[in-house]
């Protein structure tokens, strides 16, 4: 569904990826591990068109994306859910997910994804009215991932999903998750929380300074001595 | 003048030469063609040469755009005015009206510098207007929208003359007082001083200056020059009114001079008055007089174009040209190996028993918020000398923010911040410049490069700290340079570096200043494996050298290989503190940075 | 009190004016963060615009709206798309500053060199024609900007809250990056920003010619103080922008009366530095004015 193939990628002159190459199949959910700085967010902004690469390619359902903008990536069905959740802190809950369903694609059935958004996070409804910028952490993450589900999205972006949250709140997140996983979305995620991550993921790459060094299933990933090494040098 | 002496201006022998040249050429040109055009040309670009030059030490050195600088050359020339009628000689007034311009500039700008970019143009414009709605109101002093008849007594002690050439003179004198006052400034500590604020406030907080003090001198010095060229635009016009001398047109026309030619570079402002006055000259020439307007839709249209094509004007355009990029010639093979060498046989300090003293840095009771957003609580911390101390939590546990108000940065909501200073007194110094002062430097996460100076002139900031001479400070910053690894890299600008090399310029900014206690944040993150190892044995030298130091870090295998104690932040508050090998081994702390289920997991 | 009643009323007009001016000041400053040093000189070539059109076909200033907005729309756009969009994404503020500050030079001086230094005035058809209320006295005119005024504010909040592309301005304006996100062009988004804070200057002009002479100055003139409006009202306020434009009449008006007529600019600016200093996020920004 996705590849990367061979991509650099970086900001001004500092190279960040030095030709990194990752497959995301269609329904899977996949992960990108690695330490603070190795290039996870890069990565994810590069696909999602905010970073042009240098070098390589990106192709989503066959289709060259390397070049293309933002908001036309958008529009092809790929959703960033950012780091730090990047509401639009002055407008309403409801405003923000109505920005969600911004594309022409998504606005035609807002009203319908509005509701499977209500279904998986009910209590995002009682705060429509609310300003995104007065909810706490957990809430204003709830809200982000509902505004990146309106764009109807074939392939959701994690980014930092449970960053700041506190950790029954990082538990919520992580099985709202696995609830759109299985409504078919295919899914790529960021995480320092390796232990969740990797016990949700199919497959994982481990990122370290800009290259891939390792990739595996999750589960043996999670069993691996240089993982545990390189995040807690125990 | 001896190299010694042009290196103070920052030429070598042919820059010299052109530059004379260039001079000469200002002054030969009208006393060689002698018609009165050409010697109003001339002293017309004397004088918005010198304008403009004056200008460019608070808008180009110190980045400041102020759009009001009519204010100070309006002064100028009321000043020496006023006092010709009394029987003052204009070049008294002169000097008065630059005293009285330091201190109206200095007391504007105390407020007006709290305001960045656009608004900071605004406020200089609002001030200037209502320096000149009030000389248009008291018509008893200013003559009103009538304007003042300066007395017409001839010779050199009334500035007032039949022929052309001593105004030229004196024109000419004061373009070549502006241009030596704006090249010893930008080549001394204190035009590194307001390059370095300008460029990153932070940073240059935390290598130890006081921004506003540097930039007060600046605008002082900078109205004062105004000031004297306004004397004698008054006395050479021998007319004043408000609207001519407090006019926004030529505040703007001053700052768009050295723009074109090249804001913040010592001959840019002249070169743009040299490209721009004549042709606008010429232009109403072709088109005759009646051509209202010309000069100003030329000066709008060129400034437009220069900012879309040439952002860093004439000269930034020229230098580009003639000179290699500096990363280019960096870049060859044989750089890497140099640098290596350089940390190969760095002169080993005299390995002595490190003692671990007693403390040099004491936190009590921190607290912060922001907004509802608790990122410090009742945090206490005690450094001793000599050790090194890692910090190690999630995102967002607060590290940084501790850092923060352990360099100055940010005043904790209660709480307090000790640390004692050279002569063992206990202190709690009340900004980022004063804890620099006292020995506390740091490093910023996201690296703060002055990124229009070289590497080793981003060194010498920090280095001026003790060494007041540009040699000293020079020789400081080599050695400096050489220590870090940055030795072949030392004449590239700072934002080519590789991130890397950001980050060892970074600690070697502020190892320049000698600091006693060093905060470093991040300072491995984004590294590869070979760079980390150079890093951890950077850290060690410079422990070894007796310097505390502070560490946040991600890179669990330098905290480990460097720390003698770690504390761990979580959600604000300390959650662990004690022996690198204990610490990782506290489920608390597996749990903060895993999750819950990995210290099941791992059991 | 008749006087003081009839200073009042003057100034609520007055300010009338200066909030159909300001309005596109502060949408673009809230919008695109971009200070717009020669908002002034588009004011001035839609007053140009409509002195000429007027004066040579005959039509009452008021029906020049139409094609004077859309002028100015287009001519928004243009400079956004050709002088600043390109700037965007500079280090330094200061090259935005210069880019407009230049492009207001070269206007100006472009209006001298085509039209003098004179004033000219439009034919006001009525406009200048006192209404009698009582005691009191309103020019038609100022009725007209007063309520055009309130509709302009009130009509840009209404499209800004209730429209998917006002909703994507003010999405852009609040967080860019998130806004790509959505599959929101934000060069576009300028661009359509930028030419809508033009095209209210360019309904001002028209609403403006009959009751002031146009000269290659005269943006500056009211420009200044649109900036102290919107500066007092919270820059990219609009409400405030409303707000500050009915103080900064009042204050206009009065202390021109109570105080000295030369001396209320003063009085203006010394309120306008106040307030950058103290409190630059205006009487109702969002916190974000020292930027």
């Amino acid at each position: 569904m996705l590849r990367l193939e061979r991509v650099s990628a970086g900001y001004g002159r500092v190279t960040i990826l030095h030709g990194i190459s990752i497959e995301v199949g269609q329904g899977e959910v996949v992960t990108i591990v690695g330490a603070n700085g190795a290039g996870k967010t890069t990565t994810l902004r590069t696909i999602a068109g905010l970073v042009r690469p240098t070098e390589g390619s990106i192709t989503f359902e066959g289709k060259d994306i390397g070049r293309l903008p933002a908001h036309e990536v958008v529009d092809l069905g790929i959703t960033l859910i950012p780091e730090g959740r990047q509401l639009f802190p002055y407008m309403t809950v409801r405003e923000n997910l109505l920005m969600g369903a911004y594309t022409p694609r998504a606005r035609a059935e807002a009203d319908q994804t509005l509701q499977f958004a209500f279904s998986l996070f009910p209590r995002v409804k009682e705060k429509l009215d609310q300003h995104a910028g007065s909810l706490s952490g957990g809430e204003q993450q709830m809200v982000a991932i509902a505004r990146g589900l309106m764009a109807k999205p074939k392939l959701l972006l994690f980014d930092e999903p449970s960053l700041g949250l506190a950790p029954i709140i990082v538990k919520q997140v992580f099985e709202t998750i696995d609830k759109i996983v299985a409504t078919g979305v295919t899914v790529l995620i960021v995480e320092q929380n390796v232990f969740h991550t990797l016990s949700i993921a199919d497959r994982g790459y481990v990122l370290e300074n800009g290259e891939i060094t390792m990739t595996d299933t999750g589960a043996a990933l999670l069993k691996n001595d240089h993982v545990r090494r390189a995040y807690l040098g125990i | 003048m001896n190299d010694g002496k042009l290196a103070a201006f920052g030429l070598d022998k042919r820059g010299a030469i052109l530059v004379a040249l260039l001079l000469a050429a200002i002054l030969a040109i009208p006393l060689g063609v002698r018609s009165d055009f050409v010697f109003h040309i001339f002293i017309t670009i004397c004088l918005y040469g010198a304008l403009s030059t004056a200008w460019n030490i608070v808008g180009g050195f110190a980045g400041q755009l102020s759009l009001g600088h009519a204010i100070f050359y309006g002064l100028g020339a009321y000043t020496a005015g006023l006092l010709v009628p009394y029987g003052i000689s204009p070049w008294f007034g002169m000097f008065a009206g630059a005293a009285l311009s330091a201190v109206v500039a200095v007391l504007i700008s105390v407020p007006c510098f709290r305001l960045r970019g656009p608004f900071f143009a605004l406020a200089t414009i609002a001030f200037l207007e209502v320096v000149f709605q009030l000389a248009l109101h008291f018509k008893g002093i200013t003559g009103g929208a009538v304007g003042l008849m300066v007395p017409l007594q001839i010779g050199w002690e009334w500035m007032i003359f039949r022929e052309r050439e001593p105004s030229l003179l004196i024109a000419f004198g004061l373009l070549l007082l502006t241009l030596l006052v704006a090249g010893w400034i930008r080549h001394s500590r204190f035009g590194y001083y307001l390059i370095a604020t300008r460029e990153r406030e932070p940073a240059a907080q935390a290598a130890g200056i006081d921004s506003l003090k540097v930039r007060l001198w600046a605008v002082a010095i900078s109205a004062a020059l105004t000031s004297m060229v306004g004397t004698f635009h008054g006395m050479y016009l021998t007319f004043i009114e408000p609207e001519a001398m407090f006019s926004l047109t030529l505040s703007i026309q001053i700052a768009m001079f050295a723009l074109i030619g090249g804001i913040g570079t010592v001959l840019g402002p002249l070169l743009g008055t040299l490209l721009v006055v004549p042709l606008t000259e010429l232009a109403r020439g072709w088109l005759g007089a009646s051509a209202i307007g010309l000069h100003g839709f030329i000066y709008g249209t060129v400034l437009v174009l220069i900012v879309l094509f040439m952002p860093d004007g004439l000269v930034g355009f020229f230098t580009r040209k003639t000179h290699p990029r500096p990363d280019e010639a960096a870049a060859q093979p044989g750089a890497l190996q140099a640098s290596a060498g350089a940390l190969v046989h760095d002169p080993a300090e005299p390995e002595e028993a490190r003692t671990i003293g007693e403390p040099i840095l004491v936190a009590e009771k921190l607290n912060k918020a922001f907004g509802g957003l608790r990122v410090a609580q009742d945090l206490d911390l005690t450094v001793q000398q000599g050790e090194v101390l890692g910090i190690i939590g999630p995102n967002g546990a607060g590290k940084t923010t501790l850092f923060n108000m352990l360099s100055g940065f940010l005043p904790p909501d209660s709480g307090v911040v000790r640390v004692r200073d050279r002569n063992g007194q206990w202190v709690t110094p009340g900004s980022p410049h004063e804890f620099a002062r006292i020995g506390v430097g740091r490093t910023f996460q996201i690296v703060q490069p002055f990124a229009a100076m070289t590497v080793l002139e981003n060194i010498m900031v920090g280095a001026f700290h003790h060494h007041a001479g540009r040699k000293e400070a020079r020789e400081k910053a080599l050695e400096v340079a050489e220590r870090m690894g940055l030795w072949a890299q030392r004449d590239m600008e700072a934002r080519n570096l590789t991130i890397g090399g950001q980050k060892r310029l970074e600690v070697a900014r502020v190892m320049a200043t000698e600091p006693r206690i060093l905060l470093l944040d991040e300072v491995m993150a984004g590294l590869n494996q070979t760079d980390i190892r150079q890093a951890i044995t950077l850290i060690e030298k410079i422990r070894d050298a007796g310097v505390t130091v502070i560490a946040i870090e991600h890179v669990m295998q330098a905290i480990m290989a460097l720390s003698d104690r770690v504390v761990v932040l979580n959600s604000a508050r300390l959650l662990a503190n004690g022996k690198p090998e204990d610490v990782v081994r506290d489920p608390a702390v597996i749990e903060a940075y895993l999750g819950e289920e990995f210290v099941h997991a791992a059991a | 009190m008749t006087v003081f009643w009839q200073l009042v009323l003057n100034g609520l007009m007055l300010g009338g004016l200066f909030a159909i001016i300001s309005v596109g000041l502060t949408l673009i400053f809230g919008i695109i963060r971009l200070v717009n040093f020669a908002h002034g000189e588009l004011l001035m070539v839609g007053m140009y615009a409509t002195f000429l059109l007027t004066t040579q076909l005959g039509v009452h200033p008021y029906a020049l709206a139409p094609p004077v907005v859309l002028l100015l729309f287009v001519v928004g756009v243009l400079i956004q798309r050709f002088i600043l969009q390109p700037l965007l994404e500079a280090r330094d503020h200061h090259v935005q500053i210069f880019a407009t500050v230049g492009l207001s030079t070269a206007l100006i001086n472009l209006a001298l060199l085509l039209f003098g230094a004179d004033i000219h005035s439009t034919p006001a058809y009525g406009a200048r024609t006192a209404l009698s209320f009582g005691p009191f006295r309103i020019l038609t005119g100022h009725v007209v900007m007063f309520v055009a005024g309130i509709l302009v504010v009130g009509g840009l909040h209404l499209f800004l809250q209730r429209t998917y592309l006002g909703r994507a301005i003010r999405a852009t304006a609040q967080h860019r990056h998130a806004a790509q996100l959505m599959g929101i062009d934000i060069n576009r988004i300028y661009i359509i920003t930028f030419g809508i804070g033009a095209a209210c200057v360019g309904l001002a002009a028209t609403l403006v010619a009959p009751m002031y002479p146009v000269s290659p100055t005269v943006g500056t003139y009211f420009v200044l103080t649109a900036f102290v409006v919107v500066v007092l009202g919270g820059m990219g306020s609009l409400h405030g922008a409303f707000i500050g434009a009915l103080i900064i009449g009042l204050v206009d008006s009065l202390s021109g009366y109570y105080i000295a007529p030369d001396l209320k600019e003063v009085v203006i600016f010394a309120i306008f530095l106040l307030i950058l200093l103290v409190r630059p996020t205006g009487l109702f920004g969002l916190g974000r004015g020292s930027e």
